[in-house]
């Protein structure tokens, strides 16, 4: 165990050396630099290997498609700053191409304190001989590799009526100097809903631009809504720069000279994919609206009287095309009296889009007393981060007016009815009336009394009347005018009416017999008009003859009330029956004849 | 057996008139206490047990005038006056249920001539001058049998003279009373219960669109295709609506 701790504490310097090895590893660098990527036939490109520490075996790579013309030369340079030692060995190649084309430097490696270290390969490109070969850069040179002008463009698929953002972006190199820019030339965004979000002051920002430190300016910034699908070009916008360039020379005090040029930039000549709003769930209430949106509509009051006015606002807040969507019309019932609305908006644009709310405000004035509900309306909007069509709906409103005249001239539709064309105007009550009490309650169904049966009865069944008026007055005429006919008929009938009960007992001898007499005697009573019931065979006679009835009539009258008489005591035969029957209805008609 | 069934039949008949009876009155109490959904609830009830009233449909468009339904309220006030045209408390109320209407749409100016024959033809229904021209009718054989019978010239002339007129007014109160009938039968009126309902000009959904009309204005049903109404309102404008956005009046 006291070995161990020994140990221990041997360990310990151990361990602070390989925090420095550690910390030294780390700082190891070993890089390839080309003189240039891109380099004329006739011109020589340099290659530096540089380390920052001492290594051996240094392998360089093959350089295929070069000759190498001088080198590898070596160069070190070490120096203390601040207690800080920095050293650094670098080996140099001049390699002259040998051929067009692209080549690669491939990797160099060295062994630095037992490691070995690779370099990053690079392509160098190979072009036609230049005209002067390994000349100085000119200004315009150096200000074309040194300024860039950029146009960053939010959304290139945008839907229609999304808002899309442009940023102009004037990328320089720090080492030079520009003044303020001219612009040439600048874009007029047809087919676009532009808004130029404004830049007070340029200001230089720093920024990479391909790896590199820039520093730069946004020149302009733009949002724009377009306002038509399909393939919308923008056209570029170029910019005069005037720039300054460092040139190698120093002036009296060392400063480096520069030399004045100018260089025309163009950006943002791009074509932008818009993409119609999908057709599939689009509300028949859309009229363009695109973004994200709430809706209210609102009333300053809801109970007022009449002649009062109040404020109906219709409001859109959120993010979007908020200027360019029609706001939904409030619908009011037609009995108020809406004006104009005004319009209001709240809109401020930035890179995002437009953002706040826009309204329209109707004042009403209800002139009649009673419940006026304003109808929920409809917004619907497209939410191109959803991609989907959404609807909101007002909330119902109701306005109450609680004092005023009724509506009396309320223009009157009623048609319907059978007989309501002139239906009153109302004047009685002019308050809203309560329930009716008494429910007079009857079966479903109509049944109207125009085309029943029943009216036709009521209607053709008179005009039968006329003809049988008309034949009953013929018939009675015609009978009153045929006398023979009448007489056989008034014979029948009143052998009828006295003899019936004889022609009932037919066949009877014993009542046969009584029934005619009696029915005689009652004949003659019935047309002398005689009161007596003394009814002798000698007064009848006299009595007819009185009467003017012929004899032979007379005769055989009393010779039947003498059959009569006999048939009681002696026998008749069934046709002595029926003849003197008969007899009897034909004495009597004569006599009626005659009297 | 037979005289059972018609005596279950009218017990039956008699139970639910009671019955309809309660409901009413229950949906009174209702409507006084602030219950306005549970009175229309009553009051459709009763229609649904085959029973109605014109006080019954003024009672419902009440309610849904104190529910702020614009659509049904118009709908039962003028189902109310089919019933009772006359009456001065249903025309009241449908005013107020009509101010809660959206359309305004202005009467198409009568001619003087169809004003005359409104007016002569308006005081009766088809009915009462179904009545009249049998009166008429009744008249004229009455005054010609008369006629035929009486003696002296004076009296005959007089019987004529009523017999013939009486039938022209007879046969003149017939016409009106079939062209009235023929009017109501073309008079298919119906209410709009759509918030907001397209007027196109064909019937489908392709055509143009002609106008828009709101909830609870009044249509009339010229014609019918598939679920289709070709529609006029009282301007005189026509066109075609989907037939489940309005709902016809006379469905009794």
């Amino acid at each position: 165990m006291q070995m161990t701790f020994k140990q221990y504490i041997a360990l310990i310097p151990l361990l602070f050396l390989a925090f420095i090895s550690n910390a030294q590893d780390e700082s190891v660098t070993f890089e390839m630099k080309l003189s240039k990527n891109k380099l004329g036939l006739n011109e020589r490109l340099r290659v530096d290997f540089t380390m920052n520490e001492d290594g051996d075996d240094f392998n360089p790579p093959g350089f295929g498609g070069f000759k190498v013309v001088m080198g590898p030369s070596q160069s070190i340079s070490s120096s203390w700053m601040n207690g800080k030692k920095s050293y650094s060995k670098t080996y140099s190649y001049i390699l002259s191409p040998t051929a067009l084309g692209k080549f690669t430097i491939k990797q160099a490696s060295i062994i630095i304190r037992g490691k070995t270290y690779k370099s990053l390969s690079e392509g160098v490109e190979v072009t036609a001989a230049v005209d002067n070969p390994n000349s100085p850069r000119t200004a315009q040179d150096v200000a074309d590799d040194n300024i860039h002008f950029v146009a960053e463009i939010s959304n290139t698929n945008p839907y229609l009526n999304e808002a899309i953002t442009l940023v102009y972006k004037l990328y320089i190199n720090p080492s030079l100097q520009i003044s303020s820019p001219k612009t040439l030339d600048a874009p007029k965004y047809n087919n676009f809903w532009s808004q130029d979000i404004p830049i007070e002051r340029l200001k230089i920002e720093n920024g990479t631009y391909k790896g590199q430190p820039y520093n730069f300016v946004v020149f302009k910034r733009v949002v724009l809504y377009p306002q038509k699908s399909g393939k919308l070009k923008i056209e570029g916008f170029s910019l005069d720069v005037p720039v300054e360039v460092p040139t190698n020379r120093r002036d009296f005090f060392g400063r480096p000279v520069y030399a004045p040029t100018s260089k025309t930039v163009t950006a943002g000549n791009r074509t932008i994919n818009v993409k119609t709003l999908p057709t599939t769930g689009k509300p028949a209430s859309f009229k363009g609206a695109v973004g994200n949106f709430n809706f209210f509509v609102t009333t300053s009051k809801t109970h007022l009287n009449a002649g009062e006015s109040l404020q109906a606002k219709v409001e859109i807040s959120g993010k979007g095309n908020l200027k360019l969507f029609e706001i939904p019309k409030l619908t009011v019932p037609s009995s108020l009296e809406v004006y104009d609305p005004e319009f209001d908006e709240k809109v401020s644009t930035n890179l995002s889009g437009m953002q706040g709310k826009v309204s329209n405000s109707y004042t009403v004035v209800p002139s009649f007393k009673g419940k006026y509900p304003l109808p929920s309306i409809q917004f619907s909007y497209f939410n191109p981060k959803t991609k989907k069509y959404h609807t909101l709906n007002s909330e119902e409103l109701v306005v109450n007016v609680l004092e005023g005249p009724a509506n009396t001239n309320e223009p009157n539709i009623n048609s319907s009815a059978n007989n309501n064309t002139k239906q009153a105007v109302v004047s009685t009550g002019n308050d809203f009336n309560f329930l009716k009490l008494t429910p007079n309650l009857k079966a479903i169904g109509s049944n109207y009394f125009l085309g029943s049966t029943r009216f036709f009865l009521w209607l053709l069944l008179p005009l039968l009347l006329i003809p049988i008026a008309i034949l009953f007055g013929k018939k009675r005429d015609a009978i009153a005018s045929d006398v023979v006919g009448n007489r056989v008929k008034k014979a029948n009938k009143l052998a009828k009416k006295y003899l019936s009960n004889a022609k009932k007992a037919l066949g009877n001898k014993e009542d046969f017999y009584i029934a005619l007499e009696k029915a005689l005697h009652n004949y003659l009573k019935a047309k002398l008009k005689i009161e007596t019931s003394d009814f002798s065979k000698d007064k009848i006679a006299s009595l007819l003859v009185e009467k003017q009835v012929d004899e032979t009539t007379t005769e055989n009258f009393i010779s039947l009330l003498k059959n009569c008489e006999m048939a009681r005591y002696s026998p008749f035969s069934e046709v002595q029956m029926q003849e003197d029957y008969t007899k009897a209805s034909d004495v009597i008609s004569i006599i009626d004849k005659q009297l | 057996m037979k005289q059972v069934l018609t005596l279950f039949l009218f017990l039956f008949s008699f139970v639910a008139n009671a019955q309809n009876k309660v409901l009413f009155n229950e949906a009174t109490k209702a409507y006084n206490e602030g219950h306005y959904e549970k009175a229309t609830q009553n009051y459709l009830k009763i229609i649904e047990n085959g029973e109605h009233s014109a006080e019954l449909y003024y009672n419902l468009g009440n309610a849904y005038y104190k529910l702020n339904q614009v659509a049904p309220s118009i709908y039962y006030y003028e189902k109310a006056l089919l019933l009772n045209p006359k009456d001065t408390e249903i025309t009241n109320n449908l005013v107020y249920a009509k101010n809660m209407k959206v359309d305004a749409i202005e009467e198409m100016p009568k001619t003087g001539l169809s004003k005359i024959y409104k007016n002569i033809v308006s005081p009766l229904s088809f009915d009462g001058w179904a009545t009249v021209a049998i009166l008429f009718v009744l008249l004229f054989v009455l005054a010609y049998i008369f006629f035929y019978y009486l003696q002296y010239a004076n009296q005959k002339r007089i019987a004529f003279i009523t017999s013939i007129t009486s039938l022209f007014l007879g046969i003149f109160a017939l016409i009106i009373a079939y062209i009235e009938y023929a009017d109501f039968k073309a008079d298919q009126p119906a209410i709009v219960f759509a918030e907001e309902v397209i007027i196109q000009s064909e019937p489908n959904s392709r055509s143009k669109e002609t106008f828009r009309l709101h909830e609870g204005t009044k249509v009339n049903v010229l014609e019918e295709l598939n679920d289709w109404y070709k529609i006029q309102i009282i301007d005189g404008k026509t066109g075609w609506l989907v037939s489940k956005d309005i709902k016809m009046l006379r469905d009794f």
